[in-house]
């Protein structure tokens, strides 16, 4: 269902971030959110608008089961990825000594470094229509321009034969994509900002990555599906 | 809480599948969250499950919050109101009667009492400057909805006034909240 009145817009979402909107009513409106963005804005505003209310709530230590049944649960989802994440997995159920599994994971973690450099104010998380997060790109927004993106493709790394992955930096508007060059599927990899897209990378709306032929778009312009895009915002 | 364990940043690297991030946001997070269910749900237990499906919601929809605005700590607070919300008004839920002594204690009067203790961001003194403008029966009505989560009919039930003026009170309140916000000062 669509509101079209913007008071009872307004009405709607302060009365469903209060909580008072409820039943039928309610879940009524949450849907109409999915396809509603500025409806999403008017809710985020109402929320920010009463968040003060929660600042008197005195923390309560929950039982650590719940986190328990919280790590059971995201558990299933985390397998997806690099041999090393799995095995460090394996390795802490196997039980091994204490000190063992310490430099095991001090290891793996100066190999590893799964986040973005400290500096970098620039962060584009692309994901797939169901809103799984593959690849995320991150840099640093310096005035001068841009000079390197850093990309970590998380998720699925797989590459079809003769095929190609494009990044695309996507202006915003009615521009169309433009190309940033071809990444592989390594989980930590540099893509060297072509020096004419130094300024424009950082007033860029999104970006997206799409499966082309090997060696890249023929036509500049991407041919094959956007499996991934994001809107680029900053840290 | 050391700058490069904000809660913001943990959220990026939630969206990057960092476990470990993860962890140490439930750490700085899930007392605050397990309090807020606590006070709408009034029962140890469904707060337990509400806080569990809540973070369980946030490690898979944190690449959306990358777009949203609001403050990290709104965001996943929404999640779990929302969540809790959810879980009284499923039909055949035992509330017993006893939850309404509860809420009697925690009956604001007047004034914004202890109980509305906000903070002192700048957000935190516009709200409580505009509430305090509000009328006592508004502001009242106001209150018990969002912190414990009264629906109109535990209200007027609470208030012992019929279902649509207490409708009212909170509907002319929430416009007027907006409208004193909207121009309140920076």
């Amino acid at each position: 269902m669509k509101y079209l009145n913007d008071a009872l817009r307004e009405a709607l979402a302060a009365e469903f971030a209060l909580g008072t909107l409820q039943g039928r009513a309610r879940r009524r409106f949450e849907h109409s959110l999915k396809d509603d963005p500025a409806l999403r804005r008017i809710v985020a505003a109402w929320q920010d608008r009463l968040a003060p209310l929660n600042d008197s709530v005195v923390p309560v230590q929950p039982p650590a089961r719940v986190w328990r049944s919280i790590e059971q649960r995201i558990r299933p989802a985390s397998r997806r990825g690099t041999g090393l994440w799995n095995n460090l997995h394996f390795w802490r159920a196997a039980s091994f000594a204490a000190s063992t599994v310490v430099v095991l994971l001090a290891l793996a973690l100066a190999v590893w470094a799964p986040t973005p450099k400290p500096h970098d104010t620039m962060l584009a998380v692309l994901s797939d229509d169901q809103s799984n997060p593959a690849i995320t790109v991150s840099w640093q927004a310096d005035p001068r321009g841009a000079e390197r993106l850093r990309v970590r493709v998380v998720g699925h790394a797989e590459m079809a034969p003769d095929t190609a992955w494009e990044l695309w930096m996507l202006p915003g508007g009615d521009q169309k994509p433009v190309s940033l060059g071809l990444i592989t599927t390594h989980e930590n990899q540099t893509v060297t900002v072509p020096r004419r897209l130094a300024s424009a990378i950082n007033h860029a709306s999104g970006l997206a990555m799409s499966v082309e032929p090997k060696g890249g778009s023929p036509t500049g312009l991407p041919t094959g599906s956007i499996l991934y895009k994001g809107l680029c915002t900053t840290m | 809480m050391a700058d490069s364990d904000s809660i913001a940043e943990l959220i990026t690297r939630c969206a990057l599948r960092d476990e470990r991030a993860f962890a140490r946001l439930y750490q700085h997070t899930a007392g605050k969250l397990y309090a807020v269910a606590l006070r709408i749900l009034r029962r140890q237990d469904w707060a337990e499950e509400v806080l569990q499906e809540s973070f369980v919601n946030i490690w898979n929809h944190v690449s959306e919050y990358a777009v949203q605005k609001s403050a990290p700590m709104t965001w996943m607070t929404a999640i779990v109101r929302n969540r809790a919300l959810d879980w009284l008004r499923r039909p055949n839920l035992e509330r017993g009667s006893e939850d309404y002594d509860l809420l009697v204690e925690a009956v604001a009067d007047d004034a914004p009492g202890p109980d509305l203790l906000l903070g002192s961001s700048r957000e935190a003194r516009a709200l409580a400057e505009c509430l305090e403008q509000l009328p006592g029966n508004q502001r009242q009505s106001i209150a018990l909805a969002y912190v414990n989560g009264l629906s109109h009919a535990e209200l007027a039930q609470h208030m012992r006034e019929p279902l649509g003026t207490v409708k009212t009170w909170i509907r002319r309140g929430l416009e007027k909240l907006r409208g004193c916000m909207q121009g309140a000062p920076a």
